[in-house]
């Protein structure tokens, strides 16, 4: 197989990973509205957490989106 | 329900507004139409605008370590602080022409900044305690940075109007251009693969080293003037030293030397046998996941708006009827990244200043 190919084929393979932050931002999606359910006056503090956990779940997604792009454009 | 009216009803602007979008809309369907957008290669590094160095700080090191060049993305740094420094005029006159006459409640773009730092500082207030003066700025500063540079990725021009130079040895893909008026010129054909070192008898404008083949147009290479800083691993990487470089500063400031016993903890260690071991290698990961913060601050900034930016482009070349969407979509992301990256910033620096024994 030739190095071209491989490289394309290798970045498709690098975001399979984000599977795992669309799971997470979802678990913590579902927990913040159940959470805003439960005591509607929190929440803005609530939602301000919320954004700080997505950023950390997704930043793993974009981890992978990194390796992609080094793969693509880099090597 | 509300049956007051207001003082002044905002029919008028209102209407403007909608009247705006829509033209904006015709606009774009009309532009699609004459100029149907190319495909532009994509380049991870921020292309030179010039090819000498602007100044050359270490003479011994390689080109690329010790010269200082001219590149797009810095074009657009200097652009994004000179509409901070406009905006933070004139937002300090309105608000100290508003004490002097005793209005409290401000309205348009003044009364929008004056909101979002109250609710930034608001939000300082509630995680730092008593340290929220000093964390402030920090959260604010790189908050309307990165918002100011996200944001200019959605202004017409950026990463489209630049400058055209017949290809080189190192140019991967070059375009053919028509003239359109003086001496503007528009791309003509999607990007054409160059082969340096090949001759291919008959081929879809392929071209040897020169740039040129016979029967077909000179290839140009295209720069452009105007890049979005944050695409640029330089600038989101001396950001995240900045901010976690910060942070030691600020919790050396407030636990003085006491500061190294958060990941140096011997203290543990000697006190309590057996789970005194697992809280000094908790200690000793908490350093690795100080380093670790760089990485994650610069590449969260940089994947995101740099995919952003991609996307942007794809769509333009595919389909541009449908770019309001994905432009919607690039806001909120740059919006979202900037506020992340300034509170992550300030969660860091507060909780530098609790003390071990706080936890």
């Amino acid at each position: 197989m030739e190095v071209a190919a491989a490289k394309l084929i290798g970045a498709g393979l690098a975001m399979i990973g984000a599977i795992g932050a669309g799971l997470g931002i979802g678990v913590l999606a579902g927990g913040a509205v159940q959470g805003i359910a439960r005591n509607p006056d929190a929440a803005g503090q609530i939602q301000t957490n919320m954004i700080l956990g997505i950023a950390f779940a997704e930043a793993v997604a974009i981890y992978c989106l990194v390796v992609a792009l080094l793969l693509i454009f880099a090597v | 329900m509300d049956t007051t009216t207001p003082h002044d009803t905002p029919q008028k602007s209102g209407n403007a507004g909608c009247f705006t979008m829509l033209g904006i809309f015709v606009l774009l369907v009309i532009g699609a139409i004459v100029l149907w957008p190319k495909k532009i290669p994509v380049h991870l590094p921020a292309t030179k605008l010039m090819d000498e160095p602007l100044f050359v700080l270490f003479p011994n090191l390689p080109p690329d370590l010790g010269a200082v060049y001219l590149t797009n993305t810095f074009v657009a740094t200097v652009i994004a602080y000179v509409l901070i420094l406009i905006g933070a005029f004139v937002v300090g006159r309105r608000v100290r022409q508003a004490l002097a006459n005793e209005e409290y409640v401000l309205g348009g773009f003044s009364g929008a900044m004056v909101m979002l730092l109250e609710g930034i500082y608001n939000m300082t207030e509630a995680t730092a305690g008593k340290w929220a003066r000093t964390i402030f700025p920090y959260f604010a500063t790189i908050m309307m940075l990165v918002l100011v540079v996200n944001w200019m990725e959605l202004l017409p021009g950026v990463e489209t109007i630049g400058l055209l130079t017949p290809v080189t040895e190192e140019v991967h893909y070059g375009y053919e251009i028509e003239p359109l008026a003086g001496g503007v010129y528009a791309l003509a054909s999607d990007p054409i693969k160059i082969h340096h070192g090949e001759e291919k008898a008959g081929g879809h404008g392929e071209a040897n080293a020169h740039g040129t083949d016979e029967g077909q147009h000179a290839l140009y290479d295209f720069r452009p003037l105007v890049r979005v800083s944050s695409t640029d691993l330089n600038f989101t990487l001396a950001l995240a030293l900045v901010s976690v470089v910060m942070t030691q500063v600020i919790g050396f400031r407030a636990l003085g030397l006491g500061y190294l016993t958060k990941f140096f903890n011997f203290k543990a260690l000697f006190t309590k046998p057996g789970m005194g071991l697992l809280d000094f290698v908790v200690g000793l990961l908490e350093l690795i996941s100080e380093f670790s913060k760089i990485l994650s601050f610069s590449f969260r900034l940089f994947g995101n708006i740099f995919a952003g930016s991609v996307l942007l482009f794809v769509m333009g070349a595919l389909a541009p009827f449908i770019l309001p969407g994905f432009y919607g979509l690039e806001l909120f992301v740059g919006l979202i990244q900037a506020f992340v990256f300034g509170m992550l910033t300030m969660v860091f620096m507060a909780q530098a200043t609790h003390s071990h024994s706080d936890h």
